[in-house]
């Protein structure tokens, strides 16, 4: 009775009805990934399980373990830095500390190879000068330590972003209180100001590890045996799908453990401290003091940013007599088609949950938005299996449909954050009224939700935009036949050991990616400007 | 009658319902206020009437038509109902203008200009919600709802957010304006004095029923219960014989001649005309006015006349606690 009862109580039921069809569609792969587990043979999964599934779980949490420890003391430092102090240069690192995101992580791996191998500039200026040294420095960089340093260096951004709001927000009032209280600056740091922000750190540390789990190129190129190498290998080189499958599900077994986790840490640490209202001052730095910190802003930008740039840039250049521009500008068009064409349906899908979820008054709306969002936690490997499954019987597989469809899965979470937090700043009684004048929910959401969350709806075109255009492992498995991006020309090249003619194409995508993170920054300023 | 609630019946959780059982009735142009603590249902009651929420059992009429009954479900798009609400939410990508003529009918943009005279808002028609000042917002939101010319018109809690200075000045203005073009309205308030003021009849609401409708006057001098006269002003506890009653502060009067009743003067707060005297008798704390200074400590006599003790059902003082 109490269920019937729900169930008439549900508000616009067939928006509601619309999206639960929809989030099952969007579902698909991954319960066909499932359903294929179990009606497997176990004899693959026992092999894996005697032979590689050991190694596989070792070396990727190994992996986690080295970009999480890199990425937190890049990403932390700086943004308390930053929300904290005035200094020459202040606003300009808070600008390009985020640009290492406009990098894949591929590329960076591939560049740094590039620059510490034998022929590469570091080991023959030495040569050169110190042969002793050069001796020493002559090693063997494929290593997952460095491998982790490198991803570390590409993805801190992610805990950058998330630590630099939340210092940000954060009330002087704890700051004094603490100080009051007896406890010097760095102790303030330790025991208030990191434990308030540990659930934006969190969330931050949670997509670096989700973007270890996906990476694909970089570890491939290092030769680290992860779960997602393991998949491609088990399909591409042995053939075997049923291997690759049940691969694929241990991997989402421990993506849902760090999603557990994540969830389970952050419903735990729910600090509802004050915010705004008395944003600690920034205090001005100046002489050594200020060095230092220019110093430690520096390290970021320059390692993750600025040398792998320009050592490209210098690739470029001594490249450029040799370059396909015909291949290169419809590379780019291809990769700025299916980037564009992809980010405006997933950020219009994303708007129409986030919708359906606001004007309904069921849980099931926030419980399918949950799930959904889920995909971001799924490697680009699981998603590309599963959409392969899915697709198997059907002519659609190999078309830009299924491409596009992946990406959907995989990105759909991203597209949500900023339109999410654009809808949640507008009360609902914004709705209220809009019905209330007469508006039914197509037009509440056309003529009131499309104006004013603009600003976010083009910022999760950008950010989108960028991960669509990094994105290598779908893009990799779904890519209909002879249709190549910038991003795995770049990888094919890097492969077949040829990485100063995969500059420009590598060069393109960080510029694009470079200049939307900028578009991003001043739409987020506007942002902050009319709210 | 022109608006008639019967047994509405609002629950999110069946077991706690939030509108027990709600029967009342509106007369056109009547401005009635709804008064009730914070989180009493007061908004879900609004949202009832407007059809923004749906409610469980019960009827809604308005102006002779079925708003809510068995099946019937008129959604909200279809109801002549102005909704004012408690955050002024003009729309932030439109300026005042289309603020306030969204989504309206051509027929009544003939109106606009008086709307706006109405309201004061003629000067500020290009600006945008953030470029407006709390009042300003606030009466926008008011002409957005009045240009309609709306059956009924629903105010939730329109002075909570703003100044004392300004809030005398709005009640002023909102009741002239609802006045002025024959608006049924329910103002929806936990204050009293705004209830006091402007009401041609005023409804306490507590624990999901209707705990006394009527006039102001009545209100005051005949309180249902306990409850209604404690929400309405501030009672003094007396025991006569084996009865216990009660009396407003301001029917206490300070006598220079020896009375009944010996008061202990606790405290003594200046209110800029008079006095407010806080003190004990018969160990219960007692409140009345004084035109001067009482020292602290000081025992001084004070009277009554015997009409103006209220008198209660001995079980009403302990019913809400």
């Amino acid at each position: 009775m109490e269920i019937i009862h729900r169930f008439f109580a549900i508000e616009n039921k067939r928006w509601v009805f619309g999206s639960v069809i929809f989030a099952i569609i969007l579902l698909a792969p991954v319960i066909i990934l499932i359903i294929n587990f179990f009606s497997g043979t176990t004899d693959t999964l026992l092999y894996l399980l005697d032979n590689l599934l050991f190694d596989y779980t070792l070396n990727t949490l190994y992996l986690i373990l080295i970009t999480s420890i890199t990425a937190l003391f890049l990403g932390i430092i700086p943004a308390w830095i930053i929300s904290n102090y005035t200094f020459l240069g202040r606003n300009f690192f808070d600008i390009v500390l985020y640009l290492p995101l406009a990098i894949p992580s591929y590329i960076m791996g591939f560049t740094y190879i590039d620059i510490l191998s034998y022929t590469g500039p570091i080991q023959s200026f030495f040569r050169e000068r110190s042969p002793f040294f050069a001796e020493i420095i002559n090693r063997d960089y494929l290593q997952v330590e460095i491998l982790g340093i490198l991803l570390g260096l590409a993805l801190y951004p992610y805990i950058y972003t998330a630590s630099r709001i939340s210092f940000s927000l954060i009330g002087s009032n704890y700051i004094n209180i603490s100080r009051n209280l007896g406890l010097s600056k760095i102790q303030t740091f330790f025991k208030v100001i990191l434990p308030l922000s540990r659930p934006a750190i969190f969330s931050g540390l949670f997509l670096v590890i989700m973007e270890v789990l996906n990476e694909y190129g970089a570890v491939k190129y290092f030769g680290v045996n992860t779960f997602t190498i393991g998949i491609f290998r088990s399909w591409n080189s042995f053939g075997d799908v049923n291997g690759a499958i049940q691969l694929a599900c241990i991997l989402l077994l421990v993506v849902l453990c760090f999603f557990a986790i994540d969830r389970f840490s952050m419903s735990k640490s729910k600090f509802y401290y004050q915010k705004n209202t008395q944003l600690n001052k920034v205090k001005g730095l100046g002489g050594s003091r200020a060095l230092m910190v220019i110093l430690i802003c520096s390290i970021p930008f320059l390692f993750g940013f600025l040398i792998p740039f320009s050592f490209i840039l210098n690739n470029t250049i001594e490249s450029f007599a040799i370059t396909n521009f015909d291949k290169l500008f419809r590379l780019t068009n291809n990769t700025i088609y299916v980037s564009s064409l992809s980010s405006i349906i997933i950020i219009f899908i994303a708007l129409f949950f986030l919708f359906v979820e606001r004007i309904s008054n069921s849980k099931i709306n926030s419980y399918v938005s949950s799930l959904i969002s889920l995909g971001y936690a799924l490697p680009g490997a699981i998603i590309g299996l599963g959409v392969i499954l899915l697709f198997s019987n059907s002519s659609l597989l190999g078309t830009f449909y299924v491409l596009i469809f992946a990406y959907l899965i995989r990105f759909l979470a991203v597209a949500k954050s900023p339109i999410k937090s654009s809808i949640d700043k507008h009360p609902i009684t914004i709705d209220d009224t809009g019905r209330n004048l007469g508006l039914n929910p197509l037009n509440l959401l056309r003529r009131l939700h499309l104006p004013i969350n603009k600003f976010a709806l083009i910022s999760a075109f950008v950010v989108t935009f960028i991960d669509v255009m990094k994105e290598l492992p779908i893009t990799l498995i779904l890519s209909p036949f002879n249709f190549d991006t910038l991003a795995t020309q770049t990888y094919q090249f890097a492969i077949e050991e040829m990485i100063p003619l995969s500059a420009i194409y590598s060069l393109v995508i960080i510029t694009l990616g470079s200049l939307m993170l900028l578009i991003l920054r001043s739409f987020i300023d506007k942002q902050i400007n009319v709210s | 009658m022109y608006l008639e609630v019967k047994n509405l019946v609002k629950f999110f959780d069946s077991k706690y319902p939030i509108i027990k059982d709600l029967s009342f009735s509106v007369k056109k142009g009547e401005l009635i206020s709804f008064l009730g603590e914070s989180g009493s249902g007061k908004t879900t009651f609004l949202k009832c009437i407007s059809g923004l929420e749906k409610i469980n059992s019960g009827t809604i009429t308005l102006n002779s038509k079925y708003l809510n009954k068995n099946n019937i479900f008129v959604k909200p798009q279809e109801r002549k109902i102005g909704f004012v609400f408690q955050d002024y939410p003009l729309f932030p990508h439109l300026n005042l203008e289309e603020n306030i003529t969204f989504n309206l009918e051509k027929k009544y943009y003939s109106k606009l200009e008086y709307i706006l005279k109405l309201t004061g808002l003629k000067y500020f028609l290009k600006r945008f919600p953030h470029e407006l000042s709390g009042g300003e917002q606030q009466r926008a939101c008011i002409a957005r709802a009045l240009i309609r010319e709306p059956e009924l018109l629903l105010l939730d809690e329109p002075f909570s957010n703003l100044d004392s200075t300004i809030k005398e000045s709005m009640k002023e203005e909102i009741f002239k304006i609802v006045k002025e073009t024959n608006t049924t309205t329910i103002l929806v308030t936990h204050d009293i004095n705004d209830a006091m003021n402007i009401s041609d009849k005023i409804l306490i609401f507590k624990a999901g029923i209707l705990q006394q409708y009527d006039n102001p006057v009545k209100m005051y001098c005949e309180p249902a219960n306990c409850y209604c006269a404690e929400i309405l002003g501030d009672m003094n506890k007396l025991f006569i014989g084996n009865e216990t009653y009660y009396v407003r502060p301001e029917n206490i009067k300070h006598v220079n001649k020896k009375s009944n009743y010996k008061v202990s003067v606790e405290k003594c707060f200046f209110q800029g005309k008079e006095y407010r005297i806080k003190g004990r008798f018969d160990n219960e704390i007692w409140h009345f006015f004084s035109k001067k200074p009482i020292s602290e400590k000081k025992h001084v006599y004070v009277d009554f006349a015997k009409k103006d003790l209220i008198y209660f059902d001995p079980v009403c003082k302990n019913f809400f606690k």
